[in-house]
């Protein structure tokens, strides 16, 4: 996979790594019965798809900004 | 009930599917119909993921075998299938009095305003124990507060097998101090014999529905 030249771009696709790792983790947990199943869940999964949302976020509100 | 992890499972992949070709195709944002999906893709489908996820994870740790899951708390599991009845726990579960399913999570809620974020922060702290910490031997786990009777009243209150009982209508007094949880429901001389997971090597074990 290559990232792409342009920074926009490039962002959106760290974010969508993001995503994918916290899907994979809340994916994970879905198999696993034991009550850490939840912690990791919300902890790691939550943090994960948060941080991945929230770059998303970031880079609509950079982009209107770099085009006002 | 925890909801069916067949349909967040297949709304999982298909998201990753979806993020997975934006990651390696980050030119189709480009056009307004990309635009669009982006924000559906790494938007709206991970929250709905997220929440999907929290409700199924909720659900699930208010059945009877996610909470038996842990070592700690197998003895207390096997205190409900005692072959007697005077036993409180033991026959709630047995007759069917509570969800068999939700054995622990009905009877050890609090049903009063916020009961079952409690619920789950105890639980919370009950994970860390177990992991951090020094789990107490089973016979010595506590509950954090005395037994409320309104966890009892929940159910029991006006029914008429409560209201009309014999043992609780001896005494005027008695039925009117329950209801007000002066008298607790598992006083010493009523229904003490709860999960008495010390003696459990002297009963006899009922071995389940066929």
């Amino acid at each position: 996979m290559n990232f792409s030249a342009n920074p926009l771009e490039r962002r959106l696709q760290f974010s969508g790594i993001l995503l994918i790792l916290g899907l994979l983790v809340e994916a994970l947990c879905l198999f696993w019965t034991q009550p850490i199943a939840f912690v990791l869940f919300l902890a790691l999964g939550g943090l994960l798809l948060g941080l991945g949302i929230l770059l998303f976020l970031f880079t609509l509100i950079s982009t209107r900004s770099s085009h006002p | 009930m925890a909801p069916a992890v067949l349909p967040l499972l297949l709304l999982i992949v298909a998201t990753a599917v979806l993020i997975g070709l934006l990651v390696f195709r980050p030119g189709l944002t480009a056009s307004k119909g990309g635009k669009i999906l982006a924000f559906f893709v790494l938007f709206l489908l991970p929250l709905i993921c997220l929440g999907m996820g929290t409700d199924y994870h909720i659900g699930r740790s208010e059945s009877t075998a996610f909470c038996l899951s842990c070592h700690e708390m197998q003895p207390f599991g096997r205190s409900l299938t005692v072959d007697d009845p005077g036993h409180l726990a033991a026959a709630h579960f047995q007759y069917h009095r509570v969800p068999a399913d939700e054995a622990c999570y009905t009877c050890h809620t609090n049903y009063a305003m916020f009961g079952t974020l409690r619920a789950k922060l105890h639980g919370l702290r009950h994970v860390y124990v177990h992991y951090l910490g020094t789990p107490p031997a089973p016979e010595a786990i506590r509950l954090y507060d005395p037994f409320n009777n309104r966890e009892c009243l929940h159910c029991h209150l006006g029914a008429r097998s409560f209201e009309e009982g014999a043992v609780h209508n001896a005494d005027p007094d008695t039925l009117p101090a329950v209801k007000s949880n002066k008298l607790s429901c598992l006083s010493s001389g009523c229904h003490e014999t709860v999960h008495n997971v010390g003696s459990l090597d002297k009963e006899k074990f009922w071995k389940g529905a066929p």
